[in-house]
């Protein structure tokens, strides 16, 4: 009996000896931005994704998207909405806990609320009435009316509110002191951060999805790319975010490394911004679609992004919650001629200036070559970033606009900033658009919001109102040592994650 | 002398003052930083949060008042991409950004003045042309070019050092030779001018005349006189390694004061933009200073 309850036991420390097995080794990154400090602080979240290249290290959210879809419940063990739309309500994991040992509770999810001032943060609070802790684990938030988009913004990465910091911990170290020393609840903690240089962290053997396999993970600031490409190929990195051109086309062709697309919801388009003077060509769905046809989508995809992106139909990227797919417009330039001698411009027009988004002047070359051997003659406008971003929004341009945006949601947020009255990028809008618009928001059933938002999306296509280019891949770098990079493990995300996933080769 | 050193140091104030003031225009007409922060689809609520944040919603005189009585307080403010006090970052950056000055210092120096002295004696022959192509490479090859090169070639063909980074004496030789050798062959060029003008005053044909060695002649005579332009341009170009090194540190990713300028720049981070500027503006002033007082050491007949 003894030596059969020995060799179970040996059994079973057999079978569980890997699951257990003690992280090992250092994982270490390349990265194309300047670390900031804010990004170790959820509260401090703005609209963009890089910061939850950090945040899914250190921290953990209620719920946040993950390998099994976008509202994954994670401190929360599952969510769940009242009937009228007006209450959502998260219970929290026993086992989960902070870096300093201290567990999550309801106290500290109503405190990281309150203390949000990120992206989205304004907009959470003008429709959350009340937070209130029922008790340790169970937390409720009553909105003012019903809003379907609550969780959108709240437990995806449209902002940072859904990711808990400790009460405790924030009260005595202030707001500074936590930036220099966070505590989160994610799968590592910080050992070392030097603004702008390096961040080091270490596997947390409580955190309660599971132990991170990886024991030190590593990110380095590398902001020139060539640099980036020599350490990755040097072995003094593992990881490098956004490789391109012909430094991407030099590490595909080193055999030991493997260039690996994510998948960011990130579309380029033509913006047809004069479509709306009833006095110009653009005004003329023809024309507009034969912009669109006489693009070669895919030899521009070819020569910026190496083939990895992939050519759309739509504005709205295909992993976005109420998106509709559409084929991209195939390439066709004598159909795309037809129509301009259809519409009146058998030599071409003049079409003024274009407006490339900035840094991508090479692609918009691209495109206004096309558009050139069409017989629309455009003169390309550079400019710097923030003048040119600060330009589109007050409405200044004239021409066309070759836009991308990555920002997060769904299909209706993104719409709303292009094509709605309250879009800030909006330069005309189309009545039926703005009603259907205005009536999804407001509709609390899922499948008849869907076909709102579908119906949005038609009329877009029919209208040829975007020539939609491509959905960008963000291309990285990825060395011999990686078994498990995580590219694309979260669809949507731009960056490796979950880090508790990744794992080494063994040496 | 006293006297001399606080009609100076007034002068300085008032040269910082009004850098102060131009600096503070000039970065706020580049743009809105607010923009920057967030995705391009970003909601207008978010965006006119960003600017309530850094108080970019004030009138510019307001912002003007705030900004330069934080500073009389030693309070460069907060750094809009960092959210770190921004003279908390400068001095975790300078630090870094001296030991590559130094290291690119001693680097200019140790090649540019030898070779500009031998240059000069040897003047039109073989050394002097060595010496001009060292100088017309230096000066005509952009310096992320020679980093990238020597990057390619030192760290990932033959894998000898680090391509990035710091924290190690093999971190700094790329980079001090990168930033070093524009500088090396201007210290080169001057030197051997200098030389020249030198090697030809009556004073100089004396020493021959009475029979001194050549070596004595050059090393006590010539190369002393010499080296008083040499001096200066080297402390300005000490100045202008540590606060504007920008392409060099960006390449090797050196975390020093000119990736923070621009970073500063790129981000529209105006605190960090007012306070680099500021702050090299200031270390301008103090070095120019300190090169006058040398003067005085170095040359007897210069009183003030």
């Amino acid at each position: 009996m003894a030596r059969a309850l020995a060799i179970l036991a040996l059994l079973l420390l057999g079978w569980t000896a890997p699951l257990n097995a003690a992280p090992e080794g250092t994982m270490t990154w390349g990265l194309h931005v300047t670390l900031a400090s804010r990004w170790l602080d959820p509260a401090e979240t703005e609209a963009l994704i890089t910061p939850f290249m950090v945040l899914y290290a250190i921290h953990d959210a209620l719920v946040k998207p993950m390998p099994a879809g976008p509202n994954t419940p994670s401190l929360a063990e599952s969510w769940s909405v009242s009937k009228d739309g007006l209450t959502y309500e998260f219970v929290l994991r026993k086992l989960a806990t902070f870096h300093n040992g201290d567990p999550v509770s309801a106290d500290d999810v109503k405190f990281s609320f309150d203390r949000y001032k990120g992206a989205a943060a304004k907009l959470l609070k003008d429709k959350v009435r009340e937070v209130q802790v029922v008790d340790a684990r169970r937390v409720r938030f009553h909105l003012k009316e019903p809003w379907p988009d609550f969780m959108t913004f709240y437990g995806t990465s449209a902002s940072g509110a859904a990711w808990i910091v400790p009460r405790k911990y924030v009260e005595k170290v202030g707001d500074d002191g936590f930036k220099k020393a966070p505590v989160g609840a994610g799968p590592y903690r910080v050992v070392s951060f030097t603004p702008g240089v390096e961040l080091v962290m270490e596997a947390f053997d409580g955190y309660w999805r599971k132990t991170p396999s990886v024991k030190r993970l590593v990110f380095r600031s590398i902001p020139e790319e060539a640099t980036r490409a020599a350490a990755l190929k040097n072995g003094e990195v593992d990881i490098v975010y956004l490789l391109s051109g012909p430094i991407a086309e030099d590490v595909r062709r080193t055999p030991s490394l493997q260039l690996v697309p994510s998948q960011p919801p990130a579309v380029f388009w033509l913006e047809f911004l004069d479509q709306w003077d009833p006095k110009s060509p653009w005004h003329d769905r023809r024309v507009r679609l034969a912009a669109s046809l006489a693009i070669d989508r895919q030899a521009v995809n070819q020569a910026e992004t190496l083939g990895f992106s992939r050519p759309t139909g739509s504005i709205i990227p295909r992993a976005f919650e109420y998106a509709l797919s559409f084929d991209p417009p195939p390439y066709d330039p004598r159909r795309a001629k037809q129509l301009l001698v259809e519409a009146g411009y058998p030599n071409g027009f003049d079409a003024g200036d274009f407006y490339p988004f900035p840094p991508y002047t090479s692609m918009g070359e691209a495109v206004a070559g096309y558009l050139q051997a069409l017989g629309i003659r455009t003169r390309i406008q550079t400019m710097e970033r923030a003048t040119f971003l600060t330009a589109w929004r007050e409405k200044k341009f004239k021409g066309l606009v070759m836009g991308i945006t990555g920002a997060a949601g769904n299909a209706a947020t993104r719409l709303e900033a292009y094509v709605t009255n309250g879009g800030i990028y909006a330069y005309g809008v189309v009545p039926e658009v703005e009603d259907l618009f205005q009536r999804q928001a407001r509709e609390q059933d899922r499948a008849r919001r869907e076909t709102l938002l579908h119906q949005i999306q038609k009329i877009l296509h029919e209208r040829v109102m975007h020539a939609p280019i491509y959905e960008l891949a963000f291309i990285w770098g990825v060395g011999p040592r990686v078994e498990e990079s995580g590219a694309d493990l979260i669809k949507g995300h731009a960056y490796s994650a979950p880090y508790e996933d990744l794992r080494l080769r063994k040496q | 002398m006293k006297g001399y050193i606080l009609r100076r140091l007034g002068y300085s104030l008032v040269s910082l003052f009004l850098l102060s003031v131009t600096i503070f225009l000039f970065v706020r007409v580049t743009g809105d930083p607010a923009v920057l922060l967030v995705e391009p689809g970003a909601s207008k609520d978010d965006l006119e949060m960003i600017r309530q944040q850094f108080g970019l919603d004030q009138p510019l005189p307001v912002q003007y008042g705030s900004f330069i009585t934080s500073l009389l307080r030693g309070d460069f403010g907060q750094s809009f991409y960092y959210r770190t006090p921004v003279l908390e970052l400068y001095l975790s950056r300078l630090p870094h950004s001296l030991l590559l000055a130094g290291a690119a210092m001693v680097f200019s120096l140790v090649v540019g003045i030898p070779t500009g002295i031998i240059a000069a004696v040897r003047v039109n022959r073989w050394w002097d042309s060595v010496g001009k192509i060292f100088a017309l490479l230096g000066l005509s090859m952009p310096s992320f070019w020679v980093g990238l090169l020597m990057i390619l070639f030192f760290s990932v063909y033959l894998g000898w050092l680090p391509s990035s980074g710091s924290g190690t004496l093999l971190h700094l030789v790329m980079p001090a030779i990168a930033l070093g050798w524009v500088f090396a062959a201007a210290h080169m060029r001057l030197t051997r001018s200098s030389m020249l003008e030198v090697l030809g005053s009556e004073y100089v044909k004396l020493a021959r005349l009475k029979g001194l060695p050549e070596a004595l002649v050059i090393s006590k005579h010539a190369f002393k006189n010499a080296l008083i332009p040499v001096l200066t341009l080297a402390g300005i170009n000490l100045v202008i390694m540590v606060n504007v090194a920008v392409v060099v540190e960006t390449v090797f990713a050196w975390p020093g004061v000119g990736r923070l300028l621009y970073e500063g720049i790129a981000f529209r981070d105006f605190p960090v933009v007012q306070a680099t500027v500021l702050l090299g503006g200031a270390m301008i002033v103090i070095v120019n200073l300190l090169v006058d007082i040398l003067y005085a050491v170095i040359d007897p007949r210069i009183r003030y």
